[in-house]
């Protein structure tokens, strides 16, 4: 029975195991940074993503070419339709940007919107390769001033935060990951004190720690709450689709529909400049 | 030359799983074609030489990944050790031996990272969408394990792999 035990192969799988199971330990998302090796992988792998997303682009306008006319010609008028009402909507719109800014100005109150924000777009030339994992690959990296932990955007709502970086590109994290938890808040009832976290494979997000009284209903929009050194206040998480009760009786859960499509991401931005409001008080002081 | 190519096949799934099969998915799975290419190795060359193979190329799949670093490669070096553990008693030339292991494979690395990703503290939500993920990356996996496997098949017969297995 103990003959296994002379065996020097056994001996080299049994090294193997341990040293993996403590490699896997020391390389939780959690670290600082990734390895050389892993940055010069990653650098090797970011032209020929380009490259095929590129490529992708370019075929995704091919069908354009063989419309029928009529179809294109109805679309650009309802775009044009569109175009109008938007500016109108603008125009009212920037008369209460300027009232809001002349009321902040009263108040003094400190401006924390996402104009006030340093943006860098950037374009998703991979996913993850794996159905583990819920993470995309940008084409912009440490060299562009892309840093581990920034939040990431799109023009629908929060997207995630940057997970780690090689010098050309960046492994975003996404909301609907395991891994993240973002702090939230109904942007109506501004009630507080909800934590979004991924569910995984779904795509769905959870919201936790709601307490039992609060006025929260189905269709609700979840923004950030700006209470975390990452994410910004305000930004669109999703929307409330399903209460329930938690068996403690005391608090409430929720299941959000996030307002970004995943899998229809094609470009992002990357919030660079964010300085959170308690180290700007800090640094008053 | 064999070392090179061998070298290239996980550094080519791993791309083609995060850039063209990621937009191609069925019912949100991707297929794992490095457990593919490593399980069709594992079933030609037998336990050991698997189980090494299985390991180097889950390791570059953590390297791109960047988290974790030795889940995929303990995972893949184990699931290829009982593949490759079956070389003796099957019968290499039927394709449904390749199609049969693959799926085998898919089930135990997918046990195994289950497993591993529960010591390691990452509790997650145990819903039934983990099943169909698995079944779904299954379906996938048998697909592409057809044309890999009878290459392989092939190249390690008459071809650039040359025959080495453990009799």
């Amino acid at each position: 029975m103990f003959r296994i035990f002379k065996n020097k192969c056994f001996w080299l799988f049994f090294a193997i195991f341990i040293f993996s199971l403590i490699m896997i330990n020391f390389t939780s998302s959690a670290r600082e940074d990734i390895t050389i090796v892993e940055k010069l992988i990653r650098d090797l792998y970011t032209p020929l993503q380009s490259g095929v997303s590129e490529f992708r682009d370019n075929c995704a306008a091919l069908p354009v070419l063989f419309s029928d006319k009529k179809l294109l010609s109805t679309q650009i008028g309802e775009l044009k339709k569109e175009i109008e009402q938007l500016s109108l909507e603008n125009q009212a719109l920037r008369e209460y940007e300027a009232e809001a800014k002349r009321l902040k100005e009263l108040v003094e109150f400190k401006d924390a919107t996402l104009e006030s924000y340093d943006l860098l777009a950037a374009s998703v030339i991979a996913r993850s390769p794996n159905n583990w994992n819920k993470t995309l690959v940008i084409n912009r990296g440490s060299k562009n001033g892309v840093e581990k932990d920034m939040a990431v955007i799109s023009p629908d709502g929060l997207v995630g935060r940057v997970g780690s970086v090689s010098k050309n590109s960046a492994h975003i994290s996404l909301i609907s990951d395991r891994e993240l938890a973002v702090g939230a808040v109904l942007q109506e009832s501004r009630e507080t004190g909800g934590i979004v976290e991924g569910i995984g494979n779904s795509g769905l997000l959870r919201m936790i720690n709601i307490p039992y009284y609060s006025s929260i209903k189905k269709g609700d929009r979840v923004v950030t709450s700006g209470l975390s050194l990452t994410y910004p206040s305000g930004i669109d998480i999703g929307f409330v689709e399903e209460i329930l009760k938690e068996p403690n009786g005391l608090l409430l859960s929720a299941t959000v529909k996030p307002a970004v499509d995943f899998n229809k991401l094609e470009e992002v931005l990357v919030i660079t400049g964010y300085r959170p409001q308690l180290e700007n008080d800090k640094a008053e002081e | 030359m064999r070392y090179l190519v061998l070298l290239f096949l996980p550094f080519t799934a791993i791309f083609l799983q995060s850039t063209l099969f990621s937009f191609y998915t069925i019912n949100g799975a991707l297929p794992d074609i490095v457990l593919v290419t490593v399980a069709c190795y594992a079933i030609l060359n037998g336990a050991r030489k698997g189980a090494a193979y299985g390991f180097l190329c889950g390791l570059l799949e953590d390297l791109y990944l960047g988290r974790f670093i030795g889940i995929n490669a303990l995972a893949k070096g184990l699931t290829a050790y009982i593949i490759g553990s079956l070389q003796g008693n099957v019968f290499r030339e039927n394709i449904l031996v390749g199609v049969l292991g693959v799926v085998i494979a898919t089930l135990i690395n997918s046990g195994f990272l289950f497993v591993l990703n529960l010591l390691n503290m990452e509790l997650f939500h145990f819903d039934t969408i983990i099943f169909h993920a698995l079944l779904y990356q299954n379906i996938y996996n048998v697909l592409i394990a057809v044309p890999v496997y009878v290459w392989f098949y092939h190249s390690s017969r008459h071809g650039i792999l040359g025959l080495t297995g453990e009799r």
